[in-house]
């Protein structure tokens, strides 16, 4: 069961975040069940990400320590008694993260599918769209951001994790 | 699974007892906090390491999904037991090789019923491209954090599997994944059974303050050693 999926920015703001809250009821309507870049998940959202940034900068320390080549160590799952959070980091600094429970472990497959085949198609490729969601080139502290609300985007996602969140 | 190193945080965060299990041989004299076999860490980043575990646990259960607040589905938190984690099972080791027993371990393994596990919304398993962290937490707060080489099976697929495919492997890896989680469980338990025997009861030793117990260390390096 997938309970939510969020895209970070380079400048650590959360740019697009769905959660599905009831994945089990029967609604017919495809955005029926959930919210999608709502304002009271922005302090989830903070939270999440300095949860995955700071284990991240530890987990980076800790590698050049345990083995001799300096490859990336980034963070691939986090799990706690409840959920389970995967990650992803593009080469551009994007963190794609999805929060699922424990039947599967391995979702490293789909968040790369979302990357190349949904966000690339729809939000890259897009001329309309703008290359960077801070509004002023020097953002740092979340002073005005865009989020992503292209609808196709929003579709072919919801269509490609459907099966996924029961 | 390899254990690379063994930490123990206290309640408060700090970093109690941190052992590194990488080099063959670790240097016998001295082989408590200030021991960096071949660590470039130094004493404050592993401090900061044990205060970030310990803040991530508040806010781990401050990001629960709604759909888990609300729908209070009720998981199962009991640990199975798995027999001789650590410990040399007898039936297939000679008797003469067996660890001597002392301190209240009695039997031949430390436990042997599956156990409650009360680390419920913190942080329990961290996974990254070289190692997975596993964290066992007691009732009073400790923290028993081990670090094992072992990484998760990567997804090779270049992505363009359909949703099916993905499901089918992740099945048969998804047992093997909780058995490390469940593995590693037993293994920091007993770590916590020989915590309260050579520590708790050491009458010199003063609580949160750093672990200077050389039967301690023995003990620990013998549940290594035995670790398949």
């Amino acid at each position: 069961m997938i309970y939510s999926f969020w895209i970070f920015d380079r400048h650590c703001n959360c740019i697009f975040e769905r959660e599905w809250t009831l994945a089990n009821s029967n609604n017919t309507n495809a955005m029926g069940n959930g919210t999608i870049n709502s304002k009271q998940n922005d302090e989830v959202g903070k939270l999440l990400y300095g949860m995955i940034f700071s284990l991240n900068s530890v987990t980076q320390k800790l590698s050049s320590s345990l083995s001799e080549n300096q490859i990336n160590n980034n963070i691939r799952s986090i799990s706690t008694g409840k959920f389970r959070i995967h990650t992803m980091q593009t080469a551009t600094g994007l963190w794609f993260i999805l929060v699922t429970d424990f039947k599967q472990q391995n979702y490293s497959q789909v968040l790369q599918y979302i990357y190349s085949h949904i966000y690339v198609k729809y939000v890259v490729h897009n001329l309309l769209s703008p290359y960077d969601f801070a509004l002023n080139p020097k953002e740092q502290r979340g002073q005005g951001i865009k989020r992503i609300n292209n609808r196709h985007f929003i579709n072919s996602l919801e269509a490609f994790l459907q099966p996924m969140l029961t | 699974m390899g254990i690379e190193a063994i930490l123990i945080i206290n309640k408060s965060g700090g970093l109690i007892y941190h052992r590194s299990f990488t080099s063959p041989q670790v240097d016998p004299s001295n082989p408590t906090i200030t021991s960096t076999t071949k660590h470039t860490l130094n004493s404050n980043d592993l401090l900061i390491l044990a205060s970030t575990l310990h803040s991530v646990f508040a806010i781990s259960s401050q990001i629960t999904p709604k759909a888990l607040q609300l729908s209070q589905s009720n998981i199962n938190y009991t640990i199975p037991y798995h027999p001789y984690v650590g410990v040399a099972n007898p039936q297939t080791t000679p008797k003469n090789n067996m660890p001597t027993k002392y301190g209240s371990f009695k039997g031949d393994d430390y436990f042997k019923e599956p156990f409650h596990n009360w680390n419920k919304s913190g942080l329990k398993q961290l996974s990254t491209d070289q190692f997975t962290m596993y964290i066992y937490q007691t009732m009073t707060g400790l923290k028993f954090v081990a670090i094992s080489s072992s990484v998760l099976p990567s997804g090779t697929g270049s992505g363009e599997n359909n949703n099916n495919a993905g499901a089918n492997t992740v099945n048969i890896n998804g047992s093997q994944y909780n058995m490390g989680s469940q593995i590693a469980d037993n293994l920091l338990r007993k770590v916590y059974c020989v915590y309260s025997d050579y520590v708790m009861k050491d009458p010199f030793y003063s609580l949160e303050m750093p672990i200077k117990s050389d039967l301690f260390d023995d003990r620990v390096k013998s549940l290594i050693d035995h670790l398949l």
